[in-house]
């Protein structure tokens, strides 16, 4: 008992000791012991050898009020000849900052003036880390858990290796320049500049928001992506997408080690709000919108009429639409093959297209892009001379060329860009559904498409015997129940009420009482069960496909339903003729007939 | 008491007595030498008086009591030191706190052993009450007329959670917000009053300035006040309550027949007060008993569970930094968001019914821990670990100590993003 007291008091007294030790012989002592005995050997008169001799080691810090929250920087404990220019050449932390004209200093008769004074600026505002800190590693932010490590020279031990060398350099610290030099085009910031140029020319406007440049709403809010994300995040979101978020629908897009880079630098400049705004002025880019700087900042190219195909392909290249389109060699994966754009949809659509995504595919996640008109021109151009036939052999070559990417490799409507689709493409699997239509109508499908779904016509390549060798093919592959030709039901050509303000409010009535519950009350598809059905619920907004649908066919889908799908036989419950014309009558009322024409098709 | 006490005469003599009569003033006694010094060093002095004269041998059985209480009571003197260096340096703004604890970590002199000591003396407190609970059940301890000791210690439990708790919250980073986030949702699934018990206890609808001021109040001042008042009435029960619990058998039954029934009063004999209270029972005489004097035998004891505990605390101090996380993000939760790890079993419970896992199970389990020497009123087994007579409350408490652990593990290892089930290795 009393040698394991002795040595339990023994082991407290070493560890006080440790404590002790730690506390009272810092790193940053011995740093400024150095400096001193440094200095002492390199000054000139006796009087500030004396001063030297003086002075003792203490804690320096420099307390920044200028710049946002109140900041202590105690870098100049360790970094204490930052501002001495006798160091220049001596080893960190002994260094002297540099001046540079660069920075705005001036040189004066062989001697320096700091144009961005320490004692008013600190250190952090410029170049981040924890100013608090007295450590290496925790003030140089390589703690895991800072927020702002050293911009371009700290990296935390969490960080993906792979890109650890390029996240260094002194690119990264324009993210803070620009926190005051806001000015486009500042000489300072040349890496934000091209990020911010990237930004737009790389589309990224399309799906983000940024206060006061873009209003994009696919992709998150990047408005304070600096502030909420560390550089290596920023870099590897770019950079690869998935590997942050195996449910992201960010494309990889095609960019190189500086673009990424100018991207990262342009990102980490975004922190919300920056020291040279107002409250005022942040209010009225609130409520402005960022249009016009957008329009400034896109650099429009200049489209000569001869050349139209030619740099329509250029755009169409460098403004990254096989980021998600399949275009020649490269895949995004996200959207529709375009290689044979100009024999599925003709010029105007594809410019109405370009111009609001949703005036042609209502549910399209197509981002508007704000291209001039003649750029829009010369893209349209270029892809309506994209009529490379692919080969076609066998029925099921055709249907892997041309339906698998939507439909899927096994019929199944879960193809490589489903998800990114709305409606979502139909489950050829579903026999319910597949052996419910005529066979005429299926075939009008595919040959002339469905207006307002992201499903084309294949009139132009696939004749009326190749698609009914399609069909029989689907029918044998996914459908696999023998064909059987639905009955033909008594349902009038023409709808029973006449289009009436009294029949469209009892539409109204009713859609309300018994549609609304999938339909939603907008009728958008969007209703309370939509989640739990497939598929989903008709978007009934939808003005292309409610224009396309006959009256017959909405009677008929109303009255007997959709087999293989949840709506149900209203006959059943309740509905008479009558009511379904009201309901007819009602969602026609409620789209307004869309201008133009949808898709080229066998015409 | 010895000799030496007669003083020299005149100024010089008192000047050359001085430093032996301070010190005679101050220590009654002289280092014990005999059973009567020993009887009177623990009798005279303020700081031993709480001790018994003399305690059973069973008492001083490092295997019965393991020093739990003990180690939980020296933890309590260390967190209200390392807590009260700490609060001179803590502000409790939201726009301070997070910087006051990179400053104790970074340049206050002695912050980062401070405040290691506090954090690894409160997350072992929390441990070794748990386990103490677990001592005295397994021991059968609780039983009369120890029941509202048992009562006070499952409140005093309570209270080392709360004062966790609420202590989790000061350094303001993304650990602390969110772990008391979840925390004090969990306080909402109560039902009818959880919604304002949140409410009083935040200050407002989220963890902010109001809920971190409230949490520093009840941390610093409301919750140690209760918790010494509590240990005072618990420590002061236990000698009343005849000592540590020990079995019967451990006994020596005094060989002395009580000739006067206790209640009749002599009248003419004068009672002692304590005779009055008690009864006149009084002994008097050399009685036989095995009990061993507390000087030396429990004081030694005591000071090795004080050595072993602080030299414990201060090498995990010195070997572990006490996390600090990022700045508090209230728009960025991590994923997924855990409260402290002793409310994880709590948490994981709440995954599979917010009612039932937070506030249902636990209150069910509470009242039945405040009830439990109530309930089990069989007089045999006390003394003994695992006592067979007790093999049902024993195996009842047993699966109640394990579900709780295994969900506490399942909760701190085992689950991931979005609570999902991962494995840790």
């Amino acid at each position: 008992m009393r040698l394991a007291l002795a040595i339990g008091t023994f082991l407290i007294l070493a560890i006080h000791g440790v404590v002790f030790y730690n506390q009272f012989s810092h790193r940053w002592e011995r740093n400024q012991v150095a400096y001193f005995d440094q200095a002492r050997s390199l000054a000139k008169s006796e009087a500030e050898r004396t001063s030297l001799a003086d002075r003792k080691p203490r804690i320096e810090q420099i307390v920044v009020t200028s710049f946002g929250e109140t900041r202590v920087d105690r870098c100049t404990t360790c970094h204490i000849a930052s501002d001495d220019p006798r160091f220049v050449n001596h080893a960190q932390p002994l260094r002297t900052h540099p001046y540079s004209p660069a920075l705005g200093d001036l040189e004066k008769n062989g001697k320096w003036e700091r144009r961005h004074k320490f004692s008013e600026f600190g250190c952090t505002v410029c170049h981040d880390g924890q100013g608090r800190g007295l450590s290496p590693e925790y003030s140089h932010g390589q703690d895991h858990y800072w927020p702002d490590p050293l911009l371009g020279y700290a990296t935390q031990a969490g960080w993906r290796k792979d890109f650890l060398p390029m996240l260094k350099g002194k690119a990264y610290l324009e993210a803070n320049c620009a926190q005051c030099h806001t000015e486009p085009g500042f000489r300072g910031t040349p890496t934000v500049e091209r990020g911010r140029q990237l930004f737009f020319a790389t589309n990224c406007y399309g799906c983000h928001k940024i206060e006061g440049l873009s209003d994009g709403t696919i992709g998150p809010d990047l408005s304070e992506v600096g502030r909420m994300w560390k550089v290596d995040y920023l870099w590897a979101r770019i950079a690869d997408p998935k590997s942050v978020l195996a449910t992201s629908i960010m494309p990889k897009f095609n960019l190189k080690e500086d673009e990424i880079r100018a991207l990262v630098v342009f990102l980490k400049s975004r922190k919300g709000k920056n020291f040279t705004e107002t409250e005022i002025q942040r209010f009225k880019v609130k409520t402005a919108g960022g249009a016009e700087l957008v329009q400034a900042t896109l650099r429009p190219v200049v489209i000569k009429p001869g050349e139209m195909v030619a740099q329509g392909g250029k755009l169409i290249e460098d403004r990254a639409c096989t980021a998600c389109h399949k275009l020649g060699g490269r895949d995004g994966g996200i959207a529709p093959d375009l290689s044979f754009q100009g024999l599925l949809k003709d010029e105007s659509w594809i410019f109405a297209h370009f111009k609001n995504p949703r005036s042609t595919v209502p549910d399209s996640i197509m981002p508007a892009f704000r291209f001039t008109d003649d750029e829009f021109k010369a893209m349209t151009s270029s892809l309506v001379s994209q009529k490379s036939v692919p080969p076609l052999g066998s029925p099921a070559a055709t249907y892997q060329a041309l339906c698998q990417r939507c439909h899927g490799e096994k019929g199944d409507g879960h193809g490589l860009i489903a998800e990114h689709l709305d409606p979502y493409p139909r489950d050829l699997t579903n026999a319910g559904f597949m052996n419910s239509k005529p066979f005429a109508r299926l075939v009008d499908s595919i040959r002339n498409g469905v207006p307002g779904t992201s499903m084309p016509a294949w009139g132009r390549i696939l004749d009326e015997a190749k698609a009914k060798e399609l069909l029989d093919h689907i029918q044998k592959t996914f459908v696999k129940d023998p064909r059987k030709e639905p009955p033909v039901r008594q349902v009038d050509d023409k709808n029973v009420v006449a289009m009436s303000k009294e029949s469209m409010d009892r539409g109204a009535g009713i859609f309300v009482a018994r549609c609304a519950g999938c339909h939603g009350k907008k009728a958008d598809g969007k209703g309370a069960n939509a989640l739990d059905i497939l598929p989903r619920p008709r978007n009934l907004r939808n003005g292309w496909f409610v224009n396309y649908a006959s009256d017959r066919r909405l009677a008929e889908s109303i009255l007997y339903g959709v087999q293989g799908t949840a709506m149900p036989p209203w006959i059943d419950y309740g509905l008479s003729r009558n009511d379904v014309g009201d309901l007819i009558n009602y969602i026609r009322g409620i789209n307004p007939k869309p201008k133009g024409d949808q898709n080229a098709g066998a015409k | 008491m010895s000799a030496d006490t007669r003083n020299r005469s005149g100024l010089a003599g008192a000047l050359r007595d001085l430093p032996r009569n301070v010190w005679n003033s101050i220590f009654r006694n002289p280092v014990p030498s005999n059973d009567v010094e020993r009887s009177a060093t623990t009798f005279t002095n303020f700081f031993l008086h709480i001790h018994p004269v003399k305690v059973h041998p069973n008492s001083l059985r490092p295997i019965y009591t393991m020093g739990l209480g003990l180690i939980s009571f020296f933890l309590f003197l260390i967190l209200v030191l390392t807590g009260i260096a700490l609060m001179f340096y803590y502000v409790p703004a939201t726009s301070q706190a997070y910087d006051r604890m990179l400053d104790l970590r970074g340049s206050v002199a002695f912050g980062t052993i401070l405040r290691n000591m506090h954090r690894w003396a409160a997350h072992g407190m929390v441990a070794v009450v748990f386990l103490h609970m677990c001592r005295v059940f397994f021991t059968g301890a609780y039983k009369k007329p120890r029941e509202f000791n048992w009562v006070l210690g499952v409140v005093l439990f309570l209270v080392t959670l709360l004062l966790s708790f609420t202590g989790y919250l000061l350094p303001w980073d993304q650990l602390a917000f969110w772990a008391i986030t979840v925390g004090a949702a969990i306080a909402g699934y109560a039902p009818v009053v959880g919604k304002e018990i949140q409410f009083l206890l935040m200050g407002g609808n989220a963890v902010g300035q109001e809920a971190l001021l409230r949490f520093y109040v009840l941390h610093v001042a409301v919750l140690p006040a209760v918790m010494t008042v509590l240990v005072a009435v618990h420590f002061w029960r236990i000698r009343k309550d005849g000592g540590l619990s020990r079995p019967p058998e451990a006994e020596i039954k005094p060989d002395l027949e009580v000739t006067r029934p206790p209640a009749v009063l002599d009248p003419k004999r004068t009672y002692g007060l304590q005779g009055l209270v008690r009864g006149p029972l009084t002994r008097v005489g050399d009685l036989p008993d095995n009990e061993l004097y507390s000087w030396p035998h429990l004081f030694r004891a005591e000071l090795f569970v004080l050595v072993v505990t602080v030299s414990v605390i201060l090498l995990l101090s010195l070997a572990f930094n006490a996390p600090l996380e990022e700045p508090v993000n209230a728009l960025h939760p991590p994923n997924p968001a855990k409260a402290p790890w002793y409310f994880l079993g709590l948490q994981e419970m709440v995954s599979y019914s917010a009612f039932w896992g937070g506030i249902g199970v636990p209150g069910i389990f509470v009242l039945l821990l405040l009830l439990t020497p109530y309930l089990d009123r069989n007089p045999k087994g006390v003394g003994k670990w695992f006592a067979k007579e007790r093999l049902l409350a024993n195996t009842v408490f047993l699966t109640f100590v394990v579900v709780n652990v295994i969900f506490v593990i399942i909760g701190t290892f085992f689950r991931g993003p979005n609570w999902a089930f991962v494995t840790p290795w």
